[in-house]
């Protein structure tokens, strides 16, 4: 039996690590790991299936690249966590701060669509 | 629900926040051109430092004799009133909604914090909604009003609340709040909430007398 618990052992660990590279296909939900102290649940986010039901085509929609203060429109920044380029609070006239960007990337569309959740209990949900 | 949300969250907000500035605008014109005309003399004696002074008597808890007559009553009074100017004002929710509508945001109380200070204030409106029920000496001067007083200011922290935890009904509770909200800020200027201005003003007012005329201590 004894022999048996490497076996597992390493099954555990492919198991673990694979889930730790899951990929935008099974986001669930907008990672909140970025914040010192998350107080909301995270944002309700099934990427493909919502970029589909929106109808977005543009991965730069959201991961999108500047440089010099202009928008770069056939670049992409989807290797790239938002928080990398938008610290938690904004400096300056750098880019705005993450929470900011989100909101200013989800909301603002879902305002403009009229289509798409507004409210903070329609995002940040509590199961 | 987006139209509704944009509309409530949108054009009735400003529409009664204008109406809570704009009506105690006017209730402190009012106020001001009636002493004039009535009994102008108080301006004589309206002193800054001894209107100040029994301001800040009155402010803390225990200041003043009446405060330190009825023990729990003034916790509870002060507890009330802080969470109840404190949790809205501070609250991450509406500081993020201001920003995005103005671009200028302030620094809010945590959510777990806020929320706890939603619980003082639901918690202090039951116990004067308590008080005025079973004390004869305070039943005795209640009307009606006053218990459509308290509940116009419990309702938003109610809501809010219920909204908060996603109780039940979360768009609707949403929205409840947001419109008992505005009922609570137009009603300010108009009813007896109204001395969240003239209590201050009062107390300048009878601190400079008790102080400046009668040279004696009004706490
Ligand atoms: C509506 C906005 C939006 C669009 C459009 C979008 N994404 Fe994303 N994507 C996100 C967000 C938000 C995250 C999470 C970013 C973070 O955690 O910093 C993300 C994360 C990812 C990740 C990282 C996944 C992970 O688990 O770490 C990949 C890869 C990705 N997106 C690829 C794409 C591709 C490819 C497209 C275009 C086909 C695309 N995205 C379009 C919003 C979007
Ligand atoms: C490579 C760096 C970079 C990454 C990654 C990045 N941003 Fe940005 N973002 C910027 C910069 C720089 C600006 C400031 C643009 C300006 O000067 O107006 C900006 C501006 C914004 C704005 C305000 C202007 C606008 O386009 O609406 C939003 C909202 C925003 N980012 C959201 C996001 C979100 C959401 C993500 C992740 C999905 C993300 N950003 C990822 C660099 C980045
Ligand atoms: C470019 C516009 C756009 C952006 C950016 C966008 N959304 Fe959406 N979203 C939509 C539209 C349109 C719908 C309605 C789709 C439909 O008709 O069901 C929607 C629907 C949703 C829904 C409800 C349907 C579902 O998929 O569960 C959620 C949740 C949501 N969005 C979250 C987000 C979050 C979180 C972000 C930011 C990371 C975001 N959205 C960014 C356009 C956008
Ligand atoms: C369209 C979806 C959406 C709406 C509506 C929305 N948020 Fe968010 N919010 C997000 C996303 C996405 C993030 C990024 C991290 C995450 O998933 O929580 C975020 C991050 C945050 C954060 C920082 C992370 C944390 O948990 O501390 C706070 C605070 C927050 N939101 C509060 C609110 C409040 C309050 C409201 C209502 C006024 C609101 N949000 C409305 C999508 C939304
Ligand atoms: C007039 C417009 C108003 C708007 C648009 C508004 C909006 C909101 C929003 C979006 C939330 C968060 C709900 C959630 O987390 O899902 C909230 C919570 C809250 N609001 Fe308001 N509000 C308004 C007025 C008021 C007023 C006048 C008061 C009190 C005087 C108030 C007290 C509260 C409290 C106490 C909470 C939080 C409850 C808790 O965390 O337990 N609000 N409000």
């Amino acid at each position: 039996m004894k022999s048996f618990v490497p076996v597992w052992l390493a099954i555990a660990l492919a198991l673990l690590s694979a889930a730790a590279l899951k990929a935008q296909e099974d986001m669930r939900t907008v990672p909140n790991d970025a914040f010192v102290s998350p107080q909301r649940p995270p944002s309700v986010f099934v990427h493909d299936a919502h970029n589909e039901a929106a109808g977005i085509d543009e991965c730069n929609q959201c991961h999108h690249v500047y440089r010099d203060g202009e928008l770069v429109a056939d670049e992409s920044s989807e290797d790239q966590r938002c928080s990398d380029c938008h610290a938690e609070e904004a400096a300056g006239d750098g880019p705005p701060a993450l929470m900011d960007a989100f909101h200013g990337n989800c909301k603002q569309c879902h305002l403009e669509n009229g289509k798409g959740p507004v409210m903070c209990g329609e995002c940040h949900q509590r199961q | 629900m987006h139209t509704i949300y944009e509309w409530v969250a949108g054009p009735l907000t400003w529409i009664a926040f204008l109406i809570f500035f704009g009506g105690l605008l006017y209730r402190l014109v009012r106020l001001v051109t009636l002493v004039r005309r009535k009994e102008p003399f108080i301006f004589t004696y309206m002193s800054l430092k001894y209107g100040l002074r029994s301001i800040l008597h009155w402010s803390l808890p225990f200041g003043t004799v009446n405060w330190r007559l009825h023990p729990v009553l003034t916790i509870v009074t002060f507890a009330f009133h802080i969470c109840l100017l404190a949790a809205p004002i501070f609250l991450m929710a509406h500081a993020i909604l201001f920003k995005e509508a103005w671009g200028v945001g302030w620094p809010s109380l945590p959510d777990a914090v806020a929320d706890g200070m939603t619980v003082v204030v639901i918690a202090g409106a039951i116990f004067f909604l308590v008080r005025r029920i079973v004390r004869p000496e305070v039943r005795f001067v209640t009307s009606a009003s006053d218990y459509v007083l308290l509940a116009i200011v419990a309702a938003p922290f109610v809501t809010g609340f219920i909204a908060y935890h996603q109780f039940f009904a979360y768009r609707w509770m949403l929205v409840a709040h947001m419109v008992s909200g505005q009922i609570m800020l137009v009603a300010i200027p108009f009813t007896r909430l109204a001395h969240m201005l003239f209590a201050p003003l009062t107390r300048a007012y009878m601190g400079s007398e008790f102080g400046g005329v009668r040279r004696a201590i009004d706490w």
